[in-house]
């Protein structure tokens, strides 16, 4: 098994001014999502983030306010999952639920270091 | 948890948190608040992907009431007169604004400012249905046949007639709760009608539309001056129609008239509750309204076992009641409805030629279509076949349409004369 992180990329709720009932639906789809890899054993850990932030850069280390990216390339949050490769990280990431709204997942392998 | 325990649960928190938020800020700072609500719905969604809370209600309520402080910062910031903010907090601490009883307090203020005569009526369903019912604009938008962008401009002047009349967030007293008790319940019942005999192609979005009415009326009858046999009527007209609910169309989007519907899925509870409502509706010698005579004859279809038992003689006399007290072309056409299923033709074809179909508007096909019923009683396939294609061609909603293509097929096969006996 090896670890694997889904980055949740894009589909920005307050820019799409989803009403009330949508973003109800919505939790709903993240909720079963969750539970469905909760049930399978497969998730290790798990964040939201907000959408703004702060970028420290150069050597005078130069802060800069967020967001740095246009909202539809902004990580919306992240999941690392087990999983045996890509395939079956892919697969995990076929229930995300934003897609039909521009969202998309970003999968990345995490490097064990052999000791 | 239940699934059940949370239908609508956003968008009957957006109505609840809107009104208290609104009567702690004012409603000139509407668009801000319901900014700020919608933001708790974003905060919920992250914070409950890895587990929904217990009580996800309370949950909700408690991210508002933290939302206040915030707030109160950011309209401070951006309106430097708003010194007097809290007002309407004084008298009440912020956290018993959020007790049961006061939520239920500021959205009946919210109804009461979203029926206020200075908006016209299609502003005020449209307000009512955004703000205290937490559909948006599209939403509305699909609820009412309208485009969003009529539905928006709606909500604009409404929010703006708002803020330059300064109209006050409260429930009236006195002669004026009387009057604009009566415009609520005229309000609700439009909201219901739009439900229940719209011609929507979504059954989803019309059950919607009628379950916010009934929700809001039910609110409406816990406060005991606003309780009174007009309320208690409309409340059950609601229920009874609503028993019905789901056996006017089938899954295939097709309308089954009251004829074929399938009398067992009739939903009894609704039944019964709108019986109570009834009874209390007449307590006390109260003075009869539409609501009654209405609920009246929705209950006369609920009593019949079957459609060959339908008292029409009773709901004749109903209906002329209603055309005395209220009279008006729906109720005069479907008078003559009923002359047609008691056969009394003299009858019908008396009321008939009264009528103008141009006074229906876009409905004027239920004249073509009754005209068509007329004259096939009367066994002159001509006539009823002209006037059933009339119907057709007039008609928009395609279930309509085909229902009524059906009945143009039974009207030209001589086989199924026996159709109607």
């Amino acid at each position: 098994m090896k670890d694997f992180m889904l980055l949740f990329i894009g589909a920005d709720y307050q820019e799409l001014g989803l009403s009330p009932e949508q973003m109800q639906e919505r939790m709903g789809k993240w909720f079963a999502w969750n539970q469905k890899m909760q049930a399978a054993g497969v998730v290790k850990s798990g964040e939201a983030l907000h959408p703004g932030g702060k970028r420290i850069t150069g050597e005078n280390r130069t802060v800069t306010d967020g967001p740095f990216v246009e909202s539809k390339e902004l990580i919306g949050g992240y999941y690392v999952v087990k999983a045996e490769d890509y395939e079956g990280a892919m697969k995990i990431a076929q229930d995300f639920p934003d897609y039909d709204l521009g969202g998309g997942v970003e999968i990345r392998e995490v490097i064990v270091f052999e000791q | 948890m239940e699934q059940n325990n949370i239908d609508h649960l956003f968008r009957h928190q957006f109505g609840k948190m809107v009104s208290i938020l609104t009567r702690i800020f004012g409603l000139e700072h509407l668009e801000t608040i319901e900014d700020a609500v919608q933001d708790t719905f974003i905060t919920a969604i992250k914070a409950w992907q890895y587990k929904i809370p217990d009580n996800p209600e309370a949950w909700l309520t408690a991210a508002a009431k933290n939302r206040v402080i915030d707030l109160f910062r950011k309209i401070k910031a951006e309106d430097a007169r708003a010194s007097k903010l809290y007002s309407g907090a004084t008298t009440l601490g912020i956290s018993e604004m959020f007790s049961r009883y006061e939520i239920e307090d500021s959205q009946l203020r919210m109804i009461f400012t979203a029926c206020h005569p200075d908006l016209n009526p299609k502003e005020q369903i449209a307000f009512a249905l955004r703000t205290i019912s937490g559909f948006s604009a599209r939403e509305i938008s699909s609820g009412l046949l309208s485009s969003e962008e009529t539905i928006k401009k709606r909500l604009q002047r409404a929010r703006k007639t708002i803020k330059q009349n300064n109209i006050a967030f409260e429930i009236p007293t006195g002669q004026q709760l009387i009057i604009r008790r009566d415009r609520v319940l005229e309000v609700l019942y439009l909201i219901f009608n739009e439900g229940f005999h719209s011609n929507l192609k979504d059954k989803l979005v019309r059950k919607e539309l009628c379950g916010e009415a009934l929700r809001l009326i039910k609110l409406f009858l816990k406060k005991k001056p606003l309780r009174d046999p007009k309320s208690y009527a409309l409340f059950a007209l609601m229920c009874f129609h609503s028993a019905r609910l789901e056996s006017k169309i089938n899954d295939k989007n097709e309308i089954i008239d009251i004829k074929n519907q399938n009398r067992k899925l009739w939903y009894f509870p609704l039944m019964i509750l709108g019986s109570e409502a009834m009874n209390k509706s007449l307590e006390n010698k109260a003075v009869i309204s539409s609501y009654h005579l209405e609920a009246a004859i929705a209950a006369e279809h609920l009593r019949a076992p079957n459609y060959k038992s339908t008292n029409w003689n009773s709901i004749l006399e109903w209906y002329k009641k209603l055309n005395h007290l209220q009279p008006s072309i729906y109720t005069k056409l479907n008078i003559a409805i009923v002359n047609i299923e008691l056969n009394e033709l003299d009858a019908a074809h008396e009321m008939l030629v009264l009528l103008n179909e141009n006074d229906l508007g876009k409905r004027s096909y239920l004249y073509f279509g009754t005209l068509a019923e007329y004259y096939w009683k009367k066994k002159d396939t001509e006539n009823a076949l002209t006037n059933i294609n009339l119907a057709i061609a007039k008609v928009n909603n395609t279930s309509e349409q085909q229902y009524l293509i059906k009945k143009r097929e039974i009207i030209s096969s001589n086989s199924n004369t026996t159709y109607y006996k």
